[in-house]
This record gives C-alpha cells, structure tokens and sequence, in this order.
C-alpha cells in the first residue's frame, strides 16, 4: 500500500497498452504518455511491462510505503529522494514499512514512473486500470491520486539494483527542443505543398493549452489543396472540415488553422482532416516534452514507423537490465 | 461520391482509414458497419479495433500480426464478400427524446462564446438561412420532421453521430472556427450534416440549437437502459427529438435526479435497407416541411 501525503501536480494510475477495445464507443486508450520509461519501470521490479504503475506529471508526488517492497523510479528527471537520501533513478531499491519517496519538479522531460514490485491492483474498468480523467473514470475513483488516500498494491518480489542499461534508456532533450518522427496521412492530400514545407520546416511550439487529450502546437497558417477548398456542404465549409470520421491516437489534427496531437486520452472521431499522424514510436517524445518546449516534425514511411516500433519494442526485455544478482 | 474502390489511408505504424467514398450516403455508412461486424465475426488476425462512421472505417491493428499490405488485400477481400446492402435487414431501436428546441441554454453559451471568443450569427438563425429556411421555426420543424439514424459512436463515449432518414429533412451547417470551449449538457446540434447530441459539458464545433434532459451515458448504470452498456447507443439505432416546453424538460430532468425517468423506446421494429430505399425514391426530396 501506498500513502499518499503530497499528490504532485496530476498523477496518476496508468497501464500499457490501456483500455483497448472501445475506441467503437468513444473510450480512448489511456496509459502511459512516455511508454518507453514506463515499460522500464516495470521490467526493473519484476513486473510485466503494462503492469499498473504510477505517471507523474511536471511535480512529482510524496508517499509513504506502509510494507517493504522494490521500487523504482524511470523517466523525465524528478530528482527522488528516499526519506533524506537522493536515489538514483533508473535503477530498483528496496524501502522499509514508513519511508517516504519524495518526488521534485521534473528538471527534465515532463513525466516520471513510478513502479512498485506486484504493481497497483486498484479496480479494473472496461478492461484496464488506466485513469482516463475527463470521463473520471479508471485508476484512483476516475482521478488524479488525493492526498490522504491509499493506493493498493500487489504482492511482487524483486532484487534492488537492478540497473536499465544507458543506451536503452530514452534520450530526453536536454535543449528543449525534440525532432518528433511523423507519417503523412490518412488527409495528407488536402493540404498543399508549401502547406506541407510549412508543417516540416518549422519549429512548432508546444501551446500550454496541453493535456492527455490534446498537444495544441504554435505555428504558422496552413494551405490547402482544391480538395479542402471545393467540396461537398456536407464537409462543414471550412477547409479542415471534412464529413466526421475516426481519428488514429497520434493525428496531428487541424481545427481550423490549429493543429493538435491527439494523444493519449484524445477524442476517437470527429470532422477535422488529420495530415499525419505520430507513430507509436514517437509517443514517449510527446510524453516528456513540456510546453513552450519546440517540436521538429521528421516524415518518415509506415514501414519504417514499424521497424522503429520493432526496434524498441525489443528494449522491454531482461537484455536491458543490468546488476542486481 | 461513392468510390468505386475504397481508399486505404495510414495513419502512422498502427491504423488506417478505409474511405469508401466523400459523401453523407447511407449507403456509405451501410458499408461501414457491415465491413466491421465481418470483421468481428471473422475475428480477423491482427486487427486491435475498428471503428466506423458516415463514409470511413478507422481501423486500428497490430503490425507483427499483419502487415499493412496484407490488412489493405484482406479488407478488400472482405468487403467484396459483403453482399448489396439491400439484403440487410436490422433490428433498429428507436427512441424518443423531449427537446427543447431554441432553449435558453444554448442560447446562453452562443452568447457567451460571441461575447468571449468571436462574433457570428446566432447558431439556429444561421442555420436556417444557409439553408434557405423561411424562419426558424421552419428549422425546428424540419429538424424535427425526420428519425435519425444512429451512424457511429465517437468523440466522446456514447457521443452519437446520426444523420437523418427523411432526405426533406437533409441540412448542412459549417462548424465553428475556432471551437466552444464548452457546450451543456444534452445540448443538441449539428455540424456538416451530421446531428450530435453532447453526452457531457464538453467543447465542441457544431452549430447548437436545442437540449435535451436524457442522459445517453451512465457510469453508474442508473437505469436498465444501461445494462448493457454505459454508452445508450448502438449503431442502427434511431431517434427521434420530440419538441418539448421547458417545464416538460424541468420534470423529465427532476425523474432523471430521482431514477424514476421512464426511456421512450420501442424495440420491435426492424429496419430494412430494401423498403427504406423504395420508400426514398418514391419521395419529392427537395420538398421541405
């Protein structure tokens, strides 16, 4: 069991790959925004890698352990302390019944993990034990963890020291500015060329008007092609309308003139044109970068979005641990 | 138009959009849905989730299951084996909903946004000119003069996309630039020629014009309507808004407080694609009511 005496500023329960299965009703998957670091948290205290776990979002949380168990902490830089003593992130410890890990303001990336060995065992809803808050649903009563309240975990045995290897670990921009991979489609034929020059070679700014379900970007005016300019009324009469159809998690979506990724709480249908898309691969970037930070969008094909996904998906395996024995 | 062969759009690693055409066509919709419970019927290797809508059908799916040029060649084999839509025939709920239409509360948010955001004609005034409407009174009743067929689920759980049966009740509308950053609950509008009903206060883009009291998800599964599942809708259901006074409104929302509010749906009927089309073309479709 975990006591919460500080909740942070938005945390939360969250497992991979979420609520799948719903997307036909409106329910978005949920999970983890930087799944790379969350998956690592896992693996680093035996658990599987969509085992339940905590994100932490800009501030990290206060909580206090009421048994012994093995904890670690992965992802953007919250500076953890156990009681008094810093502790290296990245790598499991063991905690005592009454000690308390400290979480800081990230001093970089936007999200920390937190993972307990057994994983949080709060109630499953439709499927998962992922929060999906603006529905209040999921995780801790459908929200962000209270003060006072108690997060229930599981029995789950692992060593301390078990270490996440450098090179497999995410490389979070320390420049606050992230090269984002990006695949065209499924509307990339409604914008036009110098539309399309604007989108790749410029350094778009994360709006602060960001959460799980949508990353707003600052940027200049789109232009379109004959397709979004003369059609159907039924489209809606702007050129971004189109007649309503189902978003990918990851479209980079126009609402008139401003593009949002839809991420991981976003919307599952709508009449806007989607230009492109974020693949899976990419995500962990929109997870730890923080508003006002730069976006560089980098076109890349499916194939080579699904050999990216391959690549990391091999990361999620004893291979990348190291210590511990 | 309908294409003749449906497009297969990727969005990212992990999706694609399947387009059978770029208009509001039943015919489309049909589509849509039949390619999705074939899908589900024949448990298709390597497909996570699908969902459908007017004219596309969003597909989402595993790549070491399937490859993208092995889901395009499985879908199109699939949907060639979809008979003509005239053969289906489905059972189609239909519900009745109070509504007030030009109800004081979605004219307090138009305001608001003009207020706050930007100026434009007020949603219904708007609506009714762009469609060559004489009043808006007229708009209520033509809105009003249709069932609604129930296309898709989306935006928000149990957020329904619907668009009429009756063609003489056929309107389009633009939809906001930029966006409401909130919309009440129950609010009833429509963007393109797509009719919603809002689940939630939730932002939104579509023209509002009216509210209605009954709640169409419930988490805590409140009434037996929900047994199923906490989103009121499935595809293939049908609606109709039935005009009400605001002190009808007050009473159905006090029942729905109470947990005594009674659902207005019949489940006998069945809807055939078939009988709908012949009784379509028999129809002066650019008559208005």
């Amino acid at each position: 069991m975990l006591e919460v005496i500080k909740p942070g500023l938005e945390t939360s329960v969250q497992d991979w790959p979420g609520r799948i299965g719903y997307w036909n009703q409106g329910f978005p998957p949920s999970g983890p925004m930087d799944s790379w670091s969350f998956r690592m948290a896992n693996l680093l205290v035996g658990n599987a890698p969509g085992t339940a776990s905590l994100e932490c979002q800009f501030i990290g949380p206060t909580l206090r352990f009421q048994r012994a168990g093995v904890v670690s902490v992965t992802g953007g830089d919250m500076q953890p302390r156990l009681d008094d003593q810093p502790i290296a992130m990245w790598e499991s410890f063991a905690v005592e019944p009454g000690q308390t890990l400290s979480l800081m303001p990230a001093k970089t990336g936007a999200r920390a993990y937190i993972a307990v060995a057994g994983g949080i065992v709060t109630e499953p809803w439709l499927g998962s034990r992922s929060t999906f808050h603006k529905a209040g649903v999921g995780g801790m009563d459908g929200r962000a963890i209270q003060t006072g309240q108690t997060v229930p975990t599981g029995e789950g045995a692992s060593q301390p020291g078990r270490r996440v290897r450098e090179d497999r670990r995410p490389p979070i921009s320390m420049d606050k500015s992230w090269t984002v991979e990006v695949v065209a489609g499924p509307n990339d034929d409604w914008i036009d060329a110098a539309g399309h020059e604007r989108f790749l070679s410029f350094d778009w700014k994360l709006s602060a008007k960001s959460d799980r379900t949508g990353y707003r970007l600052e940027g200049p005016d789109w232009s379109f092609t004959e397709k979004a300019l003369n059609k159907a009324p039924e489209h809606g009469q702007e050129p971004s309308n189109i007649i309503d159809q189902g978003y990918p998690c990851g479209a980079i979506n126009l609402a008139g003139q401003t593009p949002i990724i839809l991420v991981n709480d976003g919307p599952s249908m709508g009449g806007f044109i989607n230009p492109y898309t974020v693949p899976q691969a990419a995500f962990w970037k929109l997870g730890q970068a923080k508003p006002g930070e730069t976006l560089r969008f980098k076109s890349i094909s499916v194939s080579e979005a699904q050999a990216l996904a391959l690549q990391l998906d091999a990361y999620y395996s004893e291979d990348s641990i190291e210590g511990g024995k | 138009m309908i294409y003749e062969q449906p497009r297969y759009l990727p969005g990212g690693d992990r999706y694609v959009l399947i387009e059978f055409g770029n208009e509001m066509n039943l015919e489309l919709n049909f589509k849509a849905q039949g390619l999705a419970t074939a899908i589900e019927e024949q448990k298709t290797k390597g497909i996570l989730e699908t969902a459908p809508c007017f004219a596309s059908m969003l597909i989402h799916y595993e790549p070491k299951e399937i490859s993208f040029t092995d889901l395009q060649l499985e879908m199109g084999r699939l949907i060639d084996s979809l008979g003509p839509s005239d053969n289906i025939e489905l059972e189609s709920r239909l519900f009745c909903f109070p509504t007030v239409y030009l109800d004081p509360w979605t004219k307090e948010c138009v305001a608001d946004y003009i207020e706050k955001i930007a100026k434009k004609t007020t949603d219904p005034e708007y609506v009714a000119e762009l469609n060559g409407l004489s009043s808006v009174e007229q708009f209520v009743r033509v809105h009003s003069g249709t069932e609604y067929w129930v296309a898709s689920l989306g935006f928000w759980p149990g957020l329904p996309f619907m668009m009429p049966l009756d063609p003489r009740c056929m309107l389009t509308a633009p939809k906001y630039n930029p966006p409401r950053t909130w919309t009440p609950k129950g609010t009833v509008g429509m963007g393109g020629a797509s009719t919603a009903i809002y689940p939630e206060h939730l932002p939104g883009g579509y023209q509002i014009f009216a509210r209605t009291p009954v709640p169409i998800w419930d988490t805590n599964k409140r009434f037996p309507v929900f047994e199923r599942s906490i989103c009121l809708f499935q595809p293939g259901d049908r609606v109709r808004f039935v005009p009400c006074s605001v002190e009808e409104f007050n009473e159905a929302e006090r029942q729905v407080e109470e947990g005594t509010y009674q659902y207005n749906l019949v489940e006998y009927q069945k809807f055939s694609v078939a009988q709908y089309k012949r009784w379509v073309e028999s129809l002066d479709t650019k008559a208005r009511f």
